[in-house]
């Protein structure tokens, strides 16, 4: 039979077998954990999300020869890849000369110099041969007259350094780039003998002695739970856009990966460089475009007034993105908001005329009308600063290893690997340059793919893992699944987004964050009182809601911890009250005779962040970038800069 | 008990022995009569189903398909419809920014 079937796991013959534990009471009842029935499974390799990087480690293991099983909480295509519609960035020269090079500055410069550079050197170099690679699976690029795939100017892309002006690097399937890359890896996979178990949530990592061996998952179809074995286990499970009130990510983005990787101990990295748009729609969470206030459109608060004029004088509302953010966040944090909780502002279009809009921005009427409800010729549209991207995650090395940081060295944690946004590689550093995210998801899964192929082979022995390894995990399904609190899930979910959406969004300041952390940690506490209605077992999105809000609420915790910390404005986190970059080096000034400040007192550095399960207290580390690529002689290391466009 | 069983079997069998003639007798039916050369759709019934098939009130796309599917400005093939996404800065479709 088919591994690749979607046949329930009690027909896979041979890899699974019914194991009755003898687990632990659970102190919170008197039920009997040997309740719940646990199976085993063995594999070579598990991938936890079948999104863009988890398809493509998981295909690329299968390739391999590895037995590989991908587990998943939602069928493949419809993972969060799919809305992607931007473009993939990739050296290929078709447009005019490129180099590889060219692009690895761009990024570098991109990341405001947090970024890994052998990270970000492995990235760019592979590009050209990943998009290639995609093609030859049959990704329907757009192309040129001669053949070739036509490539756009997007993203900040520059030629020779920066210096030979813009460059046209961004390659595209028409508009639906994304969904196209998800729907070419999934059909490429399934000529592989990969084993999909869909629609199962992944609670943890069995870690045994600081090594990883293996994934516990809950099928939510029938409420069995699953221990799939295995020497390497790969995160791919997304962002966490779900901790703020107004994001563009899916209801699914909650952070699962970063929140079992918590749970094991290790740290996660950067959480609180989070990506930002000015003008999201208001309850929808779809970004407008600026090419709507640079028609001629405004932002006005409650009072009716163009606030912009007095942020942003000469450009007004055409300043920059992070001004546009901030002032409208500070126009809702002084009371002109608009809409009866005074959370949002309007942007108004109507005193545009329509044929105009009709023909500068064709579509955006429709867009109005489904999302945000109004008549975008009659009715201003209500936005907001909304969440797109986390650049933060689990911390890799250029291999898609996961890594910690003990005495001053970074350490490969065995047999854990992770890609895509889950990870931090970290190539995005302090900001994400646009169409480099698919980029990134492409590459690393195949770097996770390729380094667990050279480390290991198919068919090695599984060392022995204790008969009881995931009872935490059960007992606190146990206990939220039988939840007698008082307060709802949505309740508590709906109070972490706020206070994230207004203390730890674009606009942060000391005091702002510190009250932002207070609340973090009261809402934190309140988990203990939460309040579930389903007790089933069989599809119970109660129970797994709950469980996605204790993994979204680590991340928000390390989140606002990390922010609070962080005293200095690097990328996409700004604050008001330190609002320069603090590098080792004065980088306006000129270097000579400028003394290097000490690795405490500088912050060029990456933030590892822990949390105590139960108190819900973070504690901070930091651990340094690194500054060298991966061949000094094929590609220099880009020595530090004031950025600036 | 086992002669039941055959019995069954066998009146299933006939069953839709029978339905088949039935159905091809119908058909026959309708050649004869000249109904099957309409070039008319068959008027579904208003179920769910069928009210679907019935596509005239779908909206008119605002972004055009372009003649052969390329670009009469950049000469790219199987590019997006419309207005070029990136004009203003971010990738732009139907007034949504879709990256930055």
């Amino acid at each position: 039979m088919p591994k690749n079937s979607y046949l329930p796991w009690y027909f896979l013959p041979g890899t699974t077998h019914y194991y009755e534990n003898v687990l632990l009471l659970n102190k919170h009842s008197d039920r009997q954990i040997s309740q719940y029935p646990v199976v085993d499974h063995h594999f070579d390799a598990v991938v936890v999300g079948a999104g863009g990087a988890g398809l493509r480690a998981a295909f690329g293991l299968s390739e391999a020869g590895f037995n590989t099983a991908c587990v998943t909480k939602l069928f493949p295509t419809r993972s969060h890849t799919v809305a992607a519609q931007g473009g993939i960035n990739a050296a290929l020269g078709n447009m005019e000369a490129d180099d590889w090079r060219w692009h690895f500055y761009d990024t570098v410069k991109g990341s405001d110099w947090l970024g890994d550079q052998d990270a970000i050197h492995y990235m760019t170099e592979q590009a050209p041969a990943s998009v290639v690679e995609l093609e030859n699976f049959g990704m329907p690029f757009s192309r040129t007259e001669d053949g070739k795939i036509y490539q756009r100017a997007f993203g900040g892309q520059s030629l020779k350094f920066g210096k030979g002006g813009q460059a046209h690097r961004c390659c595209c399937v028409a508009d639906r780039t994304g969904h196209s890359l998800l729907h070419t890896l999934y059909g490429r996979s399934l000529r592989f003998d990969t084993s999909y178990f869909v629609e199962y949530f992944a609670l943890d990592l069995l870690m045994e002695d600081g090594e990883c061996k293996g994934v516990i998952a809950f099928c939510m179809e029938d409420g069995s739970i699953h221990r799939f074995r295995s020497k390497n286990t790969v995160i791919a499970t997304g962002g966490y856009g779900r901790t703020y009130f107004s994001c563009t990510s899916a209801h699914t983005s909650t952070g699962d990966g970063n929140a079992m990787v918590t749970r094991a101990g290790l740290p996660c990295q950067d959480l609180e460089f989070v990506q930002f748009h000015p003008t999201g729609i208001y309850g929808a969470g779809c970004l407008i475009t600026e090419g709507c206030r640079g028609e001629g459109g405004i932002l006005i608060n409650s009072e009716g007034e163009r606030f912009m004029e007095r942020y942003a004088p000469n450009a007004k509302d055409l300043a920059s993105r992070d001004v546009v953010s901030r002032s409208m966040t500070i126009e809702i944090r002084e009371g002109r908001g608009c809409g009866p909780e005074k959370d949002h502002v309007y942007l108004q279009l109507h005193h545009l005329p329509p044929q105009q809009l009709a023909v500068r921005l064709p579509g955006i009427s429709e867009t109005a009308m489904i999302f945000a409800g109004v008549e975008v010729t009659k009715e201003p549209i209500p936005v907001l600063p909304t969440v797109h991207y986390n650049m933060g995650g689990v911390p890799t090395n250029y291999k898609g290893q996961v890594i910690t940081h003990v005495g001053g060295e970074d350490k490969v944690v065995p047999g854990l690997y992770a890609c895509g946004e889950a990870a931090c590689a970290s190539v995005h550093g302090a900001n994400r340059l646009g169409a480099n995210s698919l980029l990134d998801l492409v590459v690393f899964g195949r770097a996770c793919a390729l380094t667990i192929a050279e480390t290991g082979t198919p068919g090695e022995k599984l060392s022995p893992l204790k008969p009881n390894a995931g009872e935490e995990s059960v007992a606190n399904l146990d206990k939220i699944r039988f939840a007698e609190g008082t307060i709802r899930t949505s309740e508590i979910r709906l109070n972490m987004q706020k206070t994230m959406q207004n203390h730890a969004a674009v606009f942060r300041t000391g005091d702002l964050l510190k009250e932002g952390c207070d609340k973090m940690d009261a809402i934190y506490q309140s988990m203990e009182d939460i309040k579930t209605f389903d007790r089933g077992i069989v599809w119970n999105t109660d129970l797994v809601e709950s469980l996605e809000l204790q993994n979204l609420m680590l991340n928000a915790v390390q989140t606002i911890h990390s922010a609070e910390a962080r005293k200095e404005s690097r990328g996409a986190h700004a604050r008001e009250d330190y609002q320069d970059r603090m590098d080792e080096l004065d980088y306006a000034k000129p270097l000579a005779g400028q003394e290097k400040k000490s690795f405490d007192q500088h912050w060029r550095k990456h933030t590892l962040s822990t949390v105590d399960i139960k108190t819900g207290k973070v504690t901070l580390g930091y651990r340094p970038v690194i500054d060298r690529s991966l061949d000094q002689e094929e590609c220099s290391a880009i020595p530090p800069a004031i950025r600036s466009y | 008990m086992s002669l039941l069983r055959v019995c069954a079997f066998t009146s299933k069998r006939l069953n839709t022995q029978l339905l088949f003639v039935d159905l091809s007798f119908a058909g026959c039916l309708r050649t004869a009569s000249g109904a099957a050369k309409d070039k008319e759709p068959l008027r579904k019934a208003k179920t769910p189903q069928g009210r679907f098939d019935m596509d005239d009130e779908k909206p008119k796309d605002p972004l055009q398909k372009f003649p052969d599917d390329v670009n009469p400005a950049t000469k790219e093939q199987g590019g997006p419809r419309g207005p070029e996404p990136t004009r203003y800065g971010d990738w732009e479709r139907k007034g949504r920014c879709v990256d930055f």
